[in-house]
């Protein structure tokens, strides 16, 4: 069995790829694109495109029978399981069949695909909010050190100013720690 | 905000999905008691799938997508309303600057007239088939669109066969430039802003614009589904008034500076202000003339062109589809609401006289026989 994975995000294609090595395909491809040619060439039986993938309308205009297109182009969905559907509609998946498979052999490849698409999901959240994270202790950090600086306060007394300031206004210390760089900020004539 | 329906609204980024831009910038849906997020997403596809599934409460969406979803035909999608017309012309067909010279070579009167037909095209065509060369290539942006349609229409009209004489392929809208730049496409019908992209990249010319093909034509709509609507009345009117507002704000000239800056922001449609404001000149209209009305007759055209071109089962009952999906009452009530806001309320309540369908090459619709208006097309493959 032959897949092509079309995917504009490269690191998401070579995950999924990767996986489904590990199911029953032969060949596995990934692209970016949709190119005609390519995909001729290689006459994949299973097409798995992101959903963010503008190429997803090329593709599903292949379910329309046209005097041109020689295999018959269905997408994938097993209405035998209920909420399959909607749960590769979330996770951002769509397959597409060329020349009727069976669904016994599609399902595990969009198993496969969903679940590295959560994998990729959560990775990047994890560090998007590690990356939130470091950027707000280096915040907290550098207001620390105005206090230090501005109010002849020791480190721990600053950063207990900090806390304070935060608690009072309901707010998260590293956004207190911002404003108050910002507001040194423009004292200081830096926002003109 | 408490009290506020969250709604998940799915756009395209092209420039017709300016209501629902516009409705969510200037806080109408807020006013009207929503809390609305706009998704941007990259194919018609996943808006239908998206929607179907609950993960979209509503969309911009092609007004054919809407007739066609939950139809046995297209075996995907759940079946969908159409309360509301997002807006009428729009888009345009566009060839590449060598096909158009090629063109003018054999046909220059053809290209210099007032509606240049696919005439010139039809001589290369048959030029091109005695030298054996390879079809030419257009692309439109779905099968079930006006694009595809507008495209077939015209071709076939001037006896060009879009099945056999040419090929008609499908490329997502931010990739027809650079096709048509690139040589893998030699013409397509599409949606602004991409014609004027074309033209301003010198890649393009533009032949046909949807306001002359069929002055105010349909194109896109508000779409949800039947299931959605039953369970959400409430937020549905509140949506269509939202929409609605801002679709008069939309046509208002003074409003064009700030739209054109809406729209060319990143998040939404994300291109030149100078190509976004062409269109908007030119061409789309999103309210004046009860625009927004959903109206049956242009259901039953889009439909009349599914039998053209065998995209739905020969005993489909046209009209009850055109009734269950396309909701002018819907449209009315919500119009009616907000009164003077919109005057005259009046255009509204008399919004549903049919207005003639005037293409460009005067043949006559009557919606009362979609089926024999499509047979009736030298080229046609609507088994009569």
């Amino acid at each position: 069995m032959r897949v092509l994975v079309i995917d504009p995000d490269p690191a998401r294609a070579a995950l999924v790829a990767e996986g489904l090595r590990g199911v029953d395909p032969l060949e596995v491809r990934k692209a970016a694109t949709y190119d005609e040619t390519e995909v001729a060439a290689f006459a994949p039986d299973v097409v798995v495109v992101a959903s963010d993938s503008p190429d997803r309308d090329t593709l599903d205009s292949l379910r329309e029978i046209s005097p041109s297109s020689q295999r018959a182009v269905v997408m994938f969905v097993d209405r035998s399981e209920p909420g399959l559907a909607e749960q590769a509609v979330r996770a951002g998946v769509a397959a597409y069949i060329v020349d009727g498979l069976s669904p016994a052999r599609v399902r595990p490849i969009l198993d496969v695909a969903m679940s590295r698409f959560a994998l990729i999901q959560q990775l990047r959240g994890d560090l998007a909010k590690a990356k939130a994270d470091l950027e707000s202790r280096k915040t907290v950090e550098r207001a620390k050190g105005l206090l230090m600086k501005e109010r002849g306060l020791d480190e721990d007394g600053a950063y207990r100013l900090l806390r304070k300031l935060a608690m009072d206004r309901g707010k998260p210390i590293g956004s207190v720690a911002a404003d108050l760089l910002a507001f040194a900020g423009v004292l200081k004539g830096d926002a003109s | 905000m408490s009290g506020l329906a969250d709604l998940t609204l799915g756009f395209i980024p092209l420039t017709d999905c300016a209501p629902l831009v516009v409705a969510k910038s200037l806080g109408l849906f807020a006013q009207e008691g929503l809390e609305v997020s706009l998704s941007r997403e990259a194919s018609w596809a996943t808006i239908r799938d998206k929607v179907t599934v609950g993960a979209l409460d509503g969309a911009h969406m092609l007004a054919p997508m809407a007739l066609a979803s939950g139809l046995a035909s297209d075996g995907s999608g759940a079946p969908m309303l159409a309360p509301l017309a997002l807006n009428l012309n729009g888009s345009a067909i566009t060839v590449s600057l060598g096909l158009a010279a090629a063109m003018r070579a054999l046909d220059p009167e053809g290209m210099a007239a007032e509606i240049i037909t696919a005439r010139p095209l039809a001589r290369l065509v048959e030029q091109r088939k005695e030298h054996g060369a390879p079809p030419l290539i257009f692309a439109v942006v779905f099968p079930h669109s006006m694009h595809n349609y507008a495209l077939r229409y015209w071709l076939a009209q001037a006896g060009v066969d879009p099945d056999r004489d040419v090929r008609l392929v499908v490329t997502p809208p931010p990739r027809m430039v650079d096709h048509l730049q690139s040589g893998g496409i030699d013409g397509f019908c599409v949606g602004a802003p991409w014609n004027a992209v074309a033209m301003s990249e010198g890649v393009g010319e533009m032949l046909i614009k949807a306001s002359t093909f069929w002055p105010g034509g349909p194109d896109k709509v508000f779409g949800l589904t039947q299931a959605w609507a039953e369970r959400h009345p409430g937020e549905l009117r509140a949506a269509l008034r939202a929409l609605l507002r801002a679709a008069a704000w939309c046509d208002e000239p003074g409003n064009h500076a700030e739209l054109v800056a809406l729209l060319s922001r990143p998040e939404h449609v994300g291109a030149e202000p100078e190509v976004v404001a062409r269109a908007l000149r030119q061409e789309i209209v999103f309210h004046r003339g009860a625009a927004g009305l959903p109206r049956r007759e242009h259901a039953l055209w889009f439909l009349s062109q599914m039998v053209r071109w065998a995209q739905v089962a020969d005993d489909l009952d046209l009209a009850a589809v055109a009734d269950r999906v396309y909701r002018p009452d819907l449209f009315r009530e919500a119009a009616l609401s907000l009164g003077p806001i919109l005057g005259p309320a009046q255009a509204f309540e008399d919004g549903a006289a049919s207005v003639p369908a005037a293409l460009f090459d005067g043949v006559s619709f009557d919606p009362g026989d979609a089926r024999g208006y499509a047979a009736g097309f030298a080229i046609s493959r609507a088994r009569a």
